[in-house]
């Protein structure tokens, strides 16, 4: 109790920073309405709403400032994709996919505007529910953190990339840990953390520092989205909406227990590594089916279904924030930028983190959903005005807003370089169905994951039983094959004959 | 089988066959970086008769680690695509995958990025190099999609392709001959844009759109977040800079 207490005070004060501060709301609006736009606008991303706002504002501003904004742009985006997905039936983001299984019926019945309105409470139910449990396990995990040492630390970061390899591929799981190596491989190159021996620079002086973040971050996400978007769309024909988007208060209490588990689901997926909304929307969705007494009515305008999706991709955001805090691992593609921007800003993520910046983040989120919450029941006109922009319009204005992003982070013209590079790269791979988040999370946890493996040998003169003979990197190791082993032919011929038996 | 399933298996077979050309590449880089990684110290050093570290010390250690898996995996990437007769197919259209239309479009986008990203941002003022890649992806990609980009590639690639021959060493970057063919060239794009595009709204919008943002991002940048932004010399940029500490600073700092 005493301990809840402290939070919801340390809480108290952080909010009351936030909220007599006028600067928090000249970032919060602008940067909520932007990550609305971004994710109201078919072919952009939450992702890319946070990448290139990192870029923008990682250390140009102080991080307090910086961090309203990315959280803000994040939250609004993952909330913005559900506009297209409802009327358009064109998932703004991979978060809103599931949303359009019925958001759009619900639209066609004429029901275009309640379902608005109910996404629009859903969402912010959720990134609630989402930040509550972020407030209480952050802590919870930060006190059990405190006993991870360099051989957890290692398996960790092994863990992240290889279980985000795992859960993001489309096609066969390999593909994503071949990704998750390339990430590792790109974090390997310029000096090595222990002895500062040069790895990989090919004589490029710029190297010797290593493989920039933000670069990456606007190379892998931004760059092959401008490509792949630069292609003539008919975008199908939206319907119009009829009456006053408001929060339909008796569905919202009929559905409550729905709401509630929809944002323990979403919240616990987001604590995945590298696991992102979409997952977590789509699990959301599929539990609800199969739970709910109305599951025959989803996929038809099931005012349920749409709960389920909505309210679980809000509160992956809470989620995901958890292991980036706590363990310095992203838990999703949009926390991978966050988390670019804590390093180029010199914070590092995980059990020494400052619990001052915990706190500010948690009322940032609180703040952020409350603006989101006011702008998609007041302005929701002007965003539905602005999916009638074309992609082909706004991504070459994406282009020029990631080139002076990229540039000015530090690295100037190399860094674009770079990026173009990384892009090209992404590009191919995302042709080739290699997911990229865990190339993403494998650069920005290479470092780590190279520095502790070593030093774990280091300490023990080289003896690699220093990965089992801790409790906890036993646990670790022991998770990390059965990942691997869990994706081999045998293992998933076992699984599939012993549901057999079960079933 | 229906045609949502025979479809479904064709784009399983091209995947395949993909797989098996990503498989080899993936093979030849993973050797090759192991080999590179060959060159690092291995750790096991000795001096004057006393050996210093040991082989776990080594730089080499995790690298050694991350390629060798990424040979392994590659290696199993290339089983599963030959069983799936990936190799069989992998020389064939279908494996390649070859879309002409895709390929030009893809080229098209690659060329424009290319030299708006070497050529001009770093010797081209960035308003006029960035409004014309604006212009010329709209030109391109929205009101003439399907009907080809070669005059927007073209004009991008000679802006760029100009700048990059002319003014190649960074000394001679801030000098603007290369920014005069980049107006000139906006110029006759925006009007090429105007007559062909069409009486779209977004096309009517470009030039705004296209000097606009550049606009307000550089000035934001420059003086609001005080950043380093490519190319300060640039013929429109240097005047707005002058302007701004000779003019307009005094103003307030006075």
């Amino acid at each position: 109790m005493e301990f809840l207490f402290g939070q919801m005070l340390g809480f108290a004060s952080a909010f009351a920073d936030l909220v007599v501060d006028p600067w928090t709301y000249v970032y919060l609006i602008s940067s909520v309405f932007l990550g609305i736009v971004f994710g109201a606008l078919p072919g952009l991303t939450a992702t890319l709403a946070v990448t290139i706002l990192t870029g923008f504002f990682g250390n140009k501003i102080p991080l307090d400032y910086a961090l309203i904004a990315l959280l803000g742009a994040y939250v609004g985006a993952i909330y913005g994709g559900s506009y297209p997905s409802i009327l358009l039936n064109i998932p703004g983001t991979a978060a809103s996919a599931a949303t359009a299984m019925d958001g759009h019926p619900l639209a066609k019945q004429g029901r275009g505007a309640e379902a608005l309105g109910l996404t629009t409470t859903a969402s912010f139910i959720g990134t609630l529910v989402g930040t509550v449990a972020l407030l209480i396990f952050v802590w919870v995990l930060l006190l059990i953190s405190k006993n991870i040492a360099s051989p957890e630390k290692a398996l960790l970061a092994l863990f992240g990339i290889l279980l985000s390899g795992t859960l993001m591929s489309e096609d066969l799981a390999i593909k994503g840990w071949i990704a998750g190596l390339v990430g590792l491989a790109l974090a390997m190159v310029g000096m090595d953390p222990i002895l500062s021996e040069a790895r990989y620079t090919f004589g490029w002086s710029y190297l010797l520092s290593g493989i920039a973040v933000v670069p990456v971050l606007m190379g892998a996400f931004a760059v092959p989205q401008i490509i792949d978007g630069l292609r003539h769309m008919e975008v199908g024909k939206m319907i119009e909406l009829t009456g006053r988007i408001l929060p339909n208060f008796a569905s919202i209490r009929r559905y409550l227990p729905t709401i509630g588990r929809s944002g323990v689901i979403g919240t616990g997926v987001g604590a995945l590594p590298g696991v992102g909304e979409d997952v977590a929307g789509w699990v959301s969705y599929g539990v609800g089916k199969a739970v709910s007494a109305e599951g025959d009515k989803f996929g038809k305008g099931s005012l349920e279904g749409l709960l389920c999706s909505e309210t679980a991709n809000n509160a992956c955001i809470g989620g995901a924030l958890i292991p980036l805090l706590v363990l310095g691992i992203p838990g999703s593609p949009p926390a991978a930028a966050l988390m670019g921007a804590f390093k180029i800003n010199n914070v590092i993520p995980g059990p020494t983190i400052d619990p001052a910046i915990i706190l500010r983040v948690v009322a940032i989120m609180v703040l952020a959903s409350f603006t989101m919450f006011v702008m998609g029941l007041f302005t929701a006109r002007v965003f539905i005005k602005i999916l009638r922009v074309p992609q082909t319009v706004f991504l070459p204005l994406i282009m020029v807003l990631t080139t002076i992003g990229s540039f000015s982070v530090g690295g100037g013209l190399n860094d674009l370089y770079l990026m173009l590079g990384v892009g090209a790269v992404a590009y191919l791979m995302n042709l080739l169905k290699y997911p990229i988040a865990p190339l993403v999370i494998g650069v920005i946890l290479g470092g780590m994951f190279d520095e502790t493996f070593r030093r774990t040998l280091l300490l023990s003169d080289g003896d690699l039983l220093a990965f089992v003979s801790r409790p906890g990197a036993a646990i670790l190791v022991t998770l990390n094959v059965a990942l691997i082993l869990g994706q081999m032919p045998i293992a998933k011929r076992a699984l599939t004959r012993m549901k057999g038996r079960t079933v | 089988m229906d045609r949502f399933e025979k479809e479904e298996a064709l784009a399983l077979a091209q995947l395949r066959a993909r797989d098996f050309w990503s498989a080899l590449v993936l093979i030849a880089v993973a050797l090759f970086f192991l080999w590179k990684t060959s060159g690092l110290s291995l750790g096991v050093h000795s001096g004057a008769g006393v050996s210093s570290a040991g082989w776990y010390t080594s730089a080499a250690v995790v690298p050694f680690g991350i390629f060798g898996a990424l040979l392994a995996l590659a290696l199993v990437l290339l089983t599963i695509s030959i069983r799936a007769g990936g190799a069989a197919q992998a020389m064939s259209a279908l494996g390649l995958g070859w879309n002409p239309q895709e390929a030009r479009r893809i080229g098209a986008i690659g060329l424009i990025l290319l030299s708006y990203i070497v050529g001009l941002v770093p010797r081209v003022d960035f308003i006029l190099g960035s409004a014309l890649l604006i212009t010329a992806l709209i030109c391109g990609f929205h009101s003439r999609a399907g009907r080809g980009a070669l005059v927007p590639v073209l004009a991008l690639v000679l802006a760029g392709g100009f700048a990059l021959l002319t003014y190649p060493n960074q000394t001679e970057w801030a000098r603007s001959g290369d920014d005069w063919v980049t107006l000139l060239l906006l110029i006759a794009l925006t009007f090429w844009h105007q007559r062909t595009g069409g009486r779209d709204r977004a096309v009517r919008l470009t030039p705004v759109l296209a000097l606009g943002l550049p606009l307000l991002l550089i000035c934001a940048m420059a003086f609001g977040f005080r950043q380093n932004v490519p190319n300060r010399g640039g013929l429109i940029f240097s005047k707005i800079e002058y302007t701004y500490y000779v003019h307009l600073r005094p103003l307030w700092r006075s």
